[in-house]
């Protein structure tokens, strides 16, 4: 059963992995990183993710119908030299985090990043 | 004629260290529990382990609250342990909790307790050493980032609003807007957590300056509401934002005053100064105070 730490480095083993974060979007905080951060500072990269993550989550336009499921699995966020993947840890406590992932475009795979960071979200949390 | 040296003083425009206690004994890579007026910090050589406050709930509410837990489980746990820390350590020996799951749950208690413990208190702290340092599978803090987040923390709560009664003011539940549903990862039940936790509805309250209630006893409470959140009775909780919605606060004298009505958007491009002693408009209006999801 991964802990935090584990799950990131797991992370960073995806294609074009330049760095990842735990962050609590409700705070800001980074409660796990590795790797480089975007624009060089982790804790300013997780205050900002944070805003991003907390503006799809909060509004109805993002969210999913139905009462029981998360309402949003993933912001994903693509510029011309990387992407950036936000994936939202669906906990049966209370916690609002999401994993921040941050992928070189060259050789960066969006798709795989994404089904692959969704099971670490699961797996961190479900064992 | 004689002149006597001026008596020292303490010089109070000097930033100083949240506790300075607290800085000599990381530096000297302490381990004990250092007691203060709102909390305490456990810590071992130096680094946080664990931090307990009543004015947060503990890592047993957030993990038998939802039922990631079972209470009994926990019940277990905590006798056949010395401290709550220790039962989670057996929980996590014993395969019954997710490590990810267990440190999440530790390290949000443990930012959570350690805002309180570090709040500005009127009695000295005090430390008890304990002879035998031991470092667990859970995750510990340096003093510095539990210091550091702690006054961002207060710096955001000022940003939400800058006037400090609105931090404490008692929060009633909002009337759901018709049709509403909450926007908010599932599953989370009242919950309210973080700057604004405690601060949102009061907040909301818009312009609270003529209704401020007696302010109670505890520091500004930017961690959980808990006692409101494991009740249900958070008005921020319980309201989507984005969405127009009406909160109060209650007036000391138990009567709610005239409700006013908030809309979550602000327009576009305006934003807020922080400083403003007093905005017409919320300050963050555009968020829900932060930690704060729908049912």
């Amino acid at each position: 059963m991964p802990g935090i730490d584990e799950c990131l480095l797991e992370a960073m083993r995806l294609p074009g992995a330049r760095g990842a974060a735990l962050v609590d979007w409700t705070s800001g905080l980074a409660l796990g990183t590795v790797g480089e951060a975007p624009g060089g500072d982790h804790e300013a990269a997780a205050a900002e993710a944070a805003e991003l993550a907390r503006m799809a989550a909060e509004h109805g336009t993002f969210t999913a119908r139905g009462e029981d499921r998360p309402p949003v699995e993933d912001v994903i966020v693509s510029n011309a030299d990387s992407y950036h993947l936000l994936r939202f840890v669906d906990t049966s406590f209370d916690s609002s985090v999401f994993l921040h992932l941050w992928l070189g475009r060259a050789e960066g795979n969006l798709a795989l990043a994404r089904i692959r960071l969704g099971e670490m979200a699961a797996r961190l949390v479900l064992g | 004629m004689v002149r006597t040296p001026p008596l020292p003083v303490r010089d109070t425009s000097a930033p100083r260290a949240l506790s300075p206690m607290l800085t000599r004994l990381a530096e000297e890579r302490a381990t004990g529990v250092l007691v203060r007026e709102y909390g305490a910090l456990h810590l071992v050589e130096g680094r946080v382990v664990y931090a307990e406050s009543p004015l947060a709930p503990g890592l047993d509410v957030l993990l038998t609250a939802h039922g990631t837990l079972a209470a009994a489980a926990w019940q277990r746990a905590a006798a056949a342990a010395e401290g709550p820390l220790h039962a989670a350590e057996l929980l996590l020996a014993s395969g019954l909790l997710p490590a990810g799951a267990l440190e999440l749950c530790h390290l949000d208690a443990l930012y959570d307790a350690g805002y309180f413990a570090l709040a500005p208190s009127s009695t000295p702290g005090r430390f008890r050493y304990d002879g035998a340092p031991r470092t667990g599978p859970l995750p510990s803090v340096p003093v510095v980032a539990l210091e550091h987040e702690t006054l961002r923390r207060r710096l955001q709560l000022h940003r939400l609003w800058p006037d400090p009664a609105t931090d404490t003011a008692p929060l009633i539940r909002a009337d759901p807007p018709p049709g509403a549903r909450a926007a908010g990862p599932r599953g989370s039940g009242a919950r309210c957590r973080w700057p604004g936790r405690a601060t949102g509805g009061a907040v909301a309250a818009g312009g609270a300056g003529s209704r401020v209630p007696a302010r109670p006893p505890g520091p500004r409470a930017a961690g959980r509401c808990g006692a409101r959140r494991r009740s249900g009775t958070c008005p921020v909780c319980c309201s989507a934002p984005g969405r127009s919605t009406r909160r109060r606060t209650a007036r000391p004298d138990g009567t709610a005053p005239a409700r006013p009505r908030v809309t979550g958007r602000r327009p576009a491009g305006v934003r807020p100064r922080a400083a403003a002693p007093r905005p017409r408009r919320r300050p963050a209006a555009r968020r829900r105070p932060p930690g704060c999801r729908g049912p």
